[in-house]
């Protein structure tokens, strides 16, 4: 079984590989795993303005889930929160071409995102709360 | 029904009345072919002998003869029986297979990701990828400062490793017992089978992030 150009190109020039300080303002960051194989992804997001303005991952695992991250980087830019959240494995899938026995790198990546979109939820939820409470309440 | 004379067959492996050889049912799961009972501590030396004997019941060496009907059930009965002993004979996939049969699938059962670790395996990741790029002619103290420290790190996930597979190996004894007891005392073992069955679950994903790493962190180090 081979694996489709997308993917190799993918592999082989992964877009967006890294990471932003998880305490950064605006970042979210969702780290998952696939329990049959193994493999761990890291998917961060820069939101400004409910708008993703930057991407970035580091995925340790197959060429397919390796594709599949990169992609999502990708697509994520420029999106909004409500556009990103639509994003499907099989949008992945299809992009890629994954054969059935990778499809779980694509849903790896699906998870990634949903992730890291409620990662930011939370923390900016907290702050808001921050603000909006005075400093006198204890917890 | 027996495929070539019609006479009924219950489970045979040869028809009574023509003798013709009897396809294993593709839905016979593998510890009833190998008279086994569901459980996760089984007897070894049970499945061994069962897998022999079944072996110079079906093999195709003792079809070259026949025709090709009686062949082809010799092949498919022995292929089934292969991956039968294969699998049951693996710890790990006897569980793995046996969650499959009792959850229908094991996905259905898929529970929270054990978050710590992840973090735990990307900083190692991160690390290693470091460690790889470093020139110990260069610069010898930071490449023997990594490889010391990734060296610790190894030995410390190999005996988690090993703590996960006792842990594992403690639930086979407790679903032994659970099936031993299905049923006499009136209470209905279903949840805490399924408890446990996700338990096994857990771990045994655990065991496959913490297995990757120590691969990965063998293929480096040497």
């Amino acid at each position: 079984m081979a694996y489709s150009d997308k993917v190799i190109d993918h592999y082989n020039n992964p877009r967006n590989v890294g990471s932003f300080r998880k305490d950064e303002e605006g970042v979210g960051t969702g780290i998952v795993g696939a329990p049959e194989c193994g493999d761990v992804m890291k998917l961060q997001i820069k939101v400004e303005n409910d708008t993703i303005v930057d991407a970035k991952f580091k995925t340790f695992g197959c060429g397919s889930a390796i594709a599949s991250s990169s992609l999502a980087t990708e697509w994520l830019k420029g999106k909004t929160l409500e556009e990103a959240s639509k994003i499907k494995n099989t949008d992945i899938v299809q992009e890629l071409n994954l054969p059935p026995v990778k499809i779980h790198c694509s849903v790896l990546a699906e998870d990634a995102i949903k992730a890291a979109l409620n990662d930011y939820k939370k923390k900016t939820e907290a702050t808001k709360q921050d603000k909006e409470q005075p400093a006198t309440t204890s917890s | 029904m027996c495929w070539h004379c019609q006479s009924e067959v219950g489970g045979e492996y040869f028809c009574k009345r023509c003798v013709k050889v009897q396809p294993l049912s593709p839905d016979l799961d593998y510890f009833t072919c190998m008279k086994l009972p569901r459980i996760l501590q089984i007897d070894e030396k049970a499945l061994e002998e069962t897998f022999y004997e079944l072996s110079r019941t079906f093999h195709p060496d003792f079809y070259t003869t026949r025709d090709e009907s009686e062949k082809a059930i010799s092949l498919g009965n022995t292929a089934l029986l292969n991956a039968a002993y294969r699998t049951l004979k693996d710890p790990f996939q006897r569980v793995e297979y046996l969650i499959r049969l009792e959850a229908g699938s094991a996905k259905d059962i898929r529970s929270a990701p054990p978050a710590d670790l992840f973090e735990e395996i990307l900083e190692l990741q991160e690390d290693l990828e470091t460690y790889r790029t470093v020139n110990p002619a260069e610069d010898p103290e930071t490449a023997n400062q990594l490889r010391a420290k990734l060296q610790a790190s190894r030995e410390h996930l190999e005996s988690r490793l090993e703590e996960l597979e006792s842990a594992l190996f403690e639930r086979f004894r407790r679903w032994d017992e659970l099936q031993g007891q299905s049923g006499h005392d009136g209470i209905d073992p279903r949840p805490q089978k399924d408890a446990l069955l996700r338990e096994m679950q857990d771990l045994l994903s655990h065991r496959t992030y913490v297995r990757n790493i120590i691969q990965d962190l063998a293929d480096t180090l040497g």
